[in-house]
């Protein structure tokens, strides 16, 4: 009986176990039929491997995805930024209060303001109230990052990845008490009660 | 070696090793450079930042290419969604003969070819194929890091090829 295409596919990658193995081998080696259609199999994996992605197109990406990296992450990490100390009291505190709103409050230079006055008042780390212009839905097509809808990312990682991205980044609590103030060293502009709508 | 991913030295370590692989299966999952970067950096952001552990550095390649694959079928779901299938039908590649066979332009145009098949398959068997022919990885690799049986990876792999192959022989693409 002659041989077909899911086991020579199989053989091709070598990962037919014996006693079949043997058992190919032996029959290819007598029938130029089965031979020639294995030859045949092994030239489109070889014609499909072939598209692959070269070293050359991939050094350039490699590279910037990395400085990318050792700028906001690698180099980051050896000053304790007040970031991210801020964040680890903060994170928990909101999750175990049940009804904590929380609006993330963007104020960066790279902004939504529609015109450049607008942007230009937008200064990071400059006290603002809250209200619906500075408050940004973070839509999941803007990033990749956001494949998953922006439901399935915790609090913390839409933080780490706005702060990744150079956004100055303020939690706000409504309805809360401020942190413990020991802890929450410098925390900015503590507004913690806004009556502006929330998202 | 035992990897930590949140380690500097070993982070670089795995960077320099895996980078290569986990851009191929990016780049061959969504067919578009920029997004595969994108892809990439983010997967890389999310094994340094979630400080994991793992018994071996080829545990940490097949976490970094689960997430990478994951991250760019999601991708390209979305954007099918976005533009609808009717452009992807409009996109054919024009017919032609590369019989000949031989020179540089040849070789471009039937990695041309073969790239737009692979990005018709569907989802599930583009996997497997970027998997098996872009990541070199074997049958038992593969279903760990779809979640699937061997044996249905050595199923469609084998399905996947005969697709690539039907493709391609209408695109009069040389395989002998
Ligand atoms: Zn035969």
């Amino acid at each position: 009986m002659c041989l077909d295409d899911q086991i020579l596919n199989t053989y091709l990658d070598g990962e037919l176990a014996e006693p079949w193995k043997t058992q190919v081998e032996e029959h290819l080696s007598y029938c130029p039929a089965c031979k020639a259609r294995y030859e045949q199999l092994k030239k489109l994996h070889e014609v499909i491997a072939g598209a692959v992605l070269t070293d050359e197109e991939i050094a350039p990406h490699q590279a910037k995805v990395l400085s990318f990296i050792e700028h906001n992450y690698l180099n980051k990490k050896r000053k304790i930024s007040f970031f991210h100390r801020k964040l680890r009291v903060g994170i928990p505190t909101i999750i175990t209060a049940a009804a904590a709103f929380v609006v993330v409050f963007i104020g960066a230079f790279v902004l939504f303001g529609t015109s450049g006055d607008q942007t230009a008042e937008i200064i990071p780390g400059m006290s603002m109230n809250v209200d619906s212009a500075n408050i940004m839905q973070v839509r999941a097509s803007d990033n990749i990052a956001a494949s998953r809808t922006l439901d399935s990312y915790s609090l913390e990682e839409i933080l780490k990845y706005l702060d990744g991205k150079g956004y100055d980044v303020d939690v706000r609590l409504k309805g809360i008490t401020p942190l413990d103030p020991t802890s929450a060293v410098g925390q900015p502009q503590s507004e913690p009660v806004s009556d502006e709508p929330v998202l | 070696m035992e990897i930590k991913s949140s380690d500097e030295q070993m982070f670089r370590q795995v960077y320099e090793d895996v980078f290569p692989v986990v851009m191929k299966v990016a780049y061959h999952v969504t067919y578009n450079i920029d997004v595969a970067e994108d892809i990439c950096q983010e997967a890389f952001i999310r094994f340094y930042d979630k400080d994991m552990e793992f018994a071996s550095e080829d545990d940490a390649k097949y976490w970094l290419i689960r997430v990478t694959k994951n991250l760019a079928i999601n991708h390209v779901k979305r954007k099918m969604r976005e533009q609808g299938m009717i452009d992807k039908i409009k996109k054919m590649p024009a017919p032609g003969s590369y019989k000949d066979g031989g020179d540089e332009l040849v070789l471009k145009e039937t990695q041309a070819l073969v790239r737009e098949a692979v990005e018709k398959l569907p989802e599930k068997f583009r996997s497997v194929i970027v998997l098996k022919e872009y990541a070199d990885m074997d049958y038992k690799q593969i279903g760990k890091v779809l979640q699937i049986s061997e044996s249905n990876v050595k199923v469609r792999v084998h399905r996947a090829r005969k697709m690539m192959e039907s493709m391609l022989d209408r695109e009069e693409v040389n395989v002998p």
